[in-house]
């Protein structure tokens, strides 16, 4: 499967898919798939990963070294799986920002878990990462799992976290990226543009939405390019490790 | 670590089975917890407190972390308020009323932190009673629930019967016909046999001592 080159694109242009767009116009568009799948947001990720996304997840909270009392930004935090764990970590001293650009990701995120009786030690806010409306150094951890390849100007977001995070803090970057032998990139591929939509079309009546999902973990950067990335935007010590062959990757990286 | 090894741990920590085993035993815990019907269960007195049990059969900790009435099981050990360093053999001497003490003195167990909240968490997991009949009656009947037990009671009556015939007429065979091992009785004579020797050497030794001094002085 071919792609196209996300580099060759103009400055006031962005990918959205295989698509180029203006970048004005990039959130409402992703704005729009998100919309269209909150509700069927958490019964598409468990159909779409077998399951997996579950221990990808679990695997970001062991990784991040939260501890009582610490304060958490989940961001792009969705339907809030990562904000449950946290807030039953950090305990009542702590607290947790759920913080999502999307209002129907957000309202669905935050029903759920006051459904769960999680409700003490929880805010919710509507946010862009690109310019977190928080103070400098906040944050004792930062977390985006499934949402850097949906924001226009990743490196301005990445920017963005630093500036919020405190020092010492980590960020965790859980995302998509570049499965590491051939033999798995081309089912995962088959898997992507063949089964992918036509669930997303079966299940959430919305087989764009899912044909975008696949376009976008294409276009975006793979795990060396990700952590260069996170290294410019002033993070240290920056690491990754591919989960699931690398289908996945969980980055991490410090602020001193 | 060799490559091999180094090679195991990143396939492990690529197919994430810690992960998977941490939330395997949180669902099962959970649920016990709330099919729980023993009223002495009580997790409000360990809200917000963790213990880490990392043992000698797996290579990283596991964290049960109480909020709420839940239990939250990770990997993390960087906050525990109470580490037990122990292997499974162990942890069932201790279910089995063996003294704590004992078993550290003997450095099987390694406890650091607050001992309180491991006896806690060892209380919740001893009280924890499921009236199974009557959570399989909810999904199938009470008459078929109460059958299928009585099934149940008699399958294990006869596995048992099975179990301690086996071991008795294996032992037998063991004993008597491939005579591979003693008896507890041969044991008993053979020890009684040998102590008489150890008797009869050191009388033999107190009479070589004695002549061997009645012939110094003719030597001299």
């Amino acid at each position: 499967m071919s792609t196209p080159d996300p580099q060759n694109n103009q400055d006031n242009s962005t990918h959205f898919g295989f698509k180029t767009v203006d970048k004005t116009e990039k959130a409402s568009m992703v704005a729009d798939v998100f919309h269209s799948v909150a509700k069927q947001y958490d019964i598409m990720n468990d159909l779409m990963s077998f399951g997996i996304h579950r221990l990808w997840k679990r695997f970001t909270i062991d990784a991040s070294g939260v501890r009582p009392g610490n304060k958490i930004l989940d961001l792009a935090g969705g339907t809030g799986d990562l904000t449950a764990k946290f807030s039953k970590l950090v305990g009542k001293e702590g607290k947790v920002i759920l913080a999502d650009i999307n209002s129907s990701m957000l309202n669905v995120g935050r029903d759920k878990l006051r459904d769960k009786g999680l409700v003490q030690n929880i805010e919710y806010v509507q946010a862009n990462a690109e310019c977190l409306p928080f103070d400098d150094n906040t944050f004792d951890i930062i977390t985006i799992a499934f949402g850097l390849r949906n924001v226009t100007d990743k490196d301005k977001a990445l920017a963005s976290m630093y500036r919020v995070l405190k020092p010492g803090g980590r960020l965790l970057v859980l995302e998509f990226s570049k499965p590491e032998h051939e033999l798995l990139n081309k089912a995962y591929d088959f898997y992507s543009f063949n089964i992918l939509p036509k669930m997303g079309e079966l299940v959430a009546k919305d087989g764009d939405s899912y044909q975008y999902l696949a376009e976008s973990i294409r276009m975006h950067p793979d795990q060396e390019t990700l952590k260069e990335m996170m290294n410019n935007a002033g993070f240290e010590q920056t690491s990754y490790h591919n989960l699931t062959g690398g289908v996945v990757a969980l980055h991490k990286g410090y602020k001193f | 670590m060799n490559t091999a090894a180094l090679t195991t741990h990143n396939l492990g920590s690529q197919l994430m089975l810690k992960q998977a085993l941490a939330l395997a035993l949180e669902k099962i815990i959970n649920q016990a917890l709330k099919l729980n019907i023993n009223k002495n269960v009580e997790l409000k007195p360990v809200n917000e407190k963790c213990l880490t049990i990392i043992l000698d059969e797996l290579n990283f900790p596991l964290s049960f972390s109480v909020f709420q009435q839940q239990i939250l099981v990770t990997s993390l050990d960087e906050n525990s308020d109470c580490s037990i360093i122990s292997s499974v053999k162990t942890l069932k001497e201790l279910q089995q009323n063996q003294q704590l003490t004992e078993l550290i003195k003997q450095d099987k167990l390694d406890i650091t932190g607050d001992i309180k909240i491991a006896q806690h968490f060892a209380n919740i997991a001893q009280n924890l009673t499921i009236d199974w009949q009557s959570e399989l009656a909810k999904y199938i009947g009470d008459v078929a629930t109460y059958k299928l037990t009585r099934v149940a009671k008699t399958l294990a009556d006869k596995f048992n019967f099975l179990k301690t015939q086996v071991q008795s007429d294996s032992s037998e065979y063991i004993v008597h016909e491939q005579k591979l091992v003693v008896t507890a009785q041969q044991l008993d004579d053979f020890y009684k046999q040998v102590n008489k020797i150890d008797e009869q050497t050191d009388q033999l030794m107190l009479r070589l001592t004695a002549i061997e001094q009645r012939l110094q002085p003719t030597k001299g």
